[in-house]
C-alpha cells in the first residue's frame, strides 16, 4: 500500500509539515533560479526512475533526493537540507505517535 | 534588495568543496564541541553547518538520547545559528522564552532550550559556514570573555576544516 502523499501531514507542537515534491522544487529554484532548479530536479527524478511532478510518496521523494545528492556540489548540499527535513519529520512524527498525540 | 546569504549558491558550493557534510568531519570537530560545552559549563554544544533549508550537525557534545543526535540536523527556521550567517556576528540569546524571534521556536516551546550563544565559522574565502555554539536549558547571561572563548574555538574549527582541503 502506498504511504499517504507527502506534504499533507503536520506535526503538532513543532508546526512542521511533511516535506513534499513542491518543497524540493521550491528549494532548488530558490538557490539555482527557475530554469536550473527545474533542470536539476528533472535530472534527479530521471535518475531515480520517476517523473517530475509525479513524486507522490515519501519513499519516492526520498529516492529523488538521494539522486539529487549524487549530483554533487551545491546540489548535494540542497539535497542534504531536504534529507534533514524528511528525517526530522519522520523522527518527531514517530515520537508523537508513541505519545498518542 | 540584498540577497539572503542563506541561499547563496557560492556559499553552499563552499560547504560542498570543504566536504563538510561528510561523517569524517565529526571526529575532527568533536573535541572542539566538547571544549565549548566544558569551558562555558553548558550541557550541549554543536558545530553547525547552516544549509539553505536546514541546519546540519557536524559535531555534537551533549547527553545521550537527544533526537538531534539521531537526525543530525533540523529545519533552518528553528535555527539560532542562521542569524550569524546573515549578520556574520556572534548571536546570543539569554532568555529564549522572551526573545522576539525565538519565543515560539519549537526548540524552545517543545524541547526546553532557554539560552544560546554562537559564533560564526568563516572560511578563508569569506563564507559563513555555520557556528560553534552552546545551548542550555536555563536562562543565562554570557560574558564577553565567554564569547571570546567561542570565537577562539570557531577559529580552531575552521583551521581543522580547511586543513583537510589543502591535503
Amino acid at each position: 500500500m502506498l504511504s499517504p502523499p507527502p506534504g499533507t501531514a503536520r506535526l503538532p507542537g513543532y508546526d512542521l509539515r511533511e516535506p513534499s515534491e513542491d518543497d524540493a522544487r521550491a528549494s532548488l529554484q530558490r538557490v539555482f533560479g527557475p530554469d536550473r532548479g527545474a533542470e536539476l530536479w528533472a535530472r534527479a527524478c530521471r535518475e531515480a526512475g520517476l517523473l517530475p511532478g509525479q513524486v507522490r510518496t515519501t519513499a519516492q521523494l526520498d529516492r529523488a533526493v538521494k539522486a539529487l545528492s549524487s549530483q554533487g556540489g551545491s546540489a548535494s548540499v540542497v539535497a542534504r537540507s531536504m534529507e534533514i527535513r524528511l528525517r526530522t519529520f519522520a523522527r518527531l512524527a514517530a515520537t508523537a505517535e508513541r505519545q498518542g498525540r | 534588495m540584498i540577497p539572503d546569504p542563506l541561499y547563496d549558491e557560492a556559499r553552499l558550493q563552499e560547504i560542498a568543496d570543504l566536504d563538510l557534510l561528510s561523517p569524517d568531519v565529526d571526529p575532527i570537530l568533536k573535541d572542539v564541541a566538547r571544549q565549548a560545552a566544558e569551558r562555558l559549563g553548558l550541557p550541549v554544544s554543536l558545530i553547525s553547518v547552516v544549509l539553505d533549508e536546514a541546519l546540519h550537525v557536524a559535531a555534537i557534545q551533549g547527553p545521550e538520547g537527544l533526537w538531534l543526535d539521531e537526525t543530525r540536523g533540523h529545519p533552518v527556521e528553528w535555527s539560532f545559528c542562521a542569524t550569524s550567517v546573515r549578520t556574520r556576528e556572534a548571536f546570543v540569546v539569554e532568555n529564549a522564552e522572551t526573545h522576539p524571534e525565538h519565543r515560539s521556536n519549537p526548540l524552545v516551546t517543545q524541547d526546553g532550550v532557554r539560552c544560546y550563544a554562537g559564533v560564526p565559522m568563516i572560511s578563508s574565502r569569506g563564507f559563513v559556514l555555520g557556528n560553534v555554539c552552546v545551548v542550555g536549558l536555563e536562562t543565562r547571561e554570557f560574558t564577553g570573555g565567554e564569547i571570546e572563548v567561542l570565537r577562539g574555538l570557531a577559529a580552531e574549527a575552521v583551521r581543522r576544516i580547511e586543513a583537510r582541503r589543502t591535503r
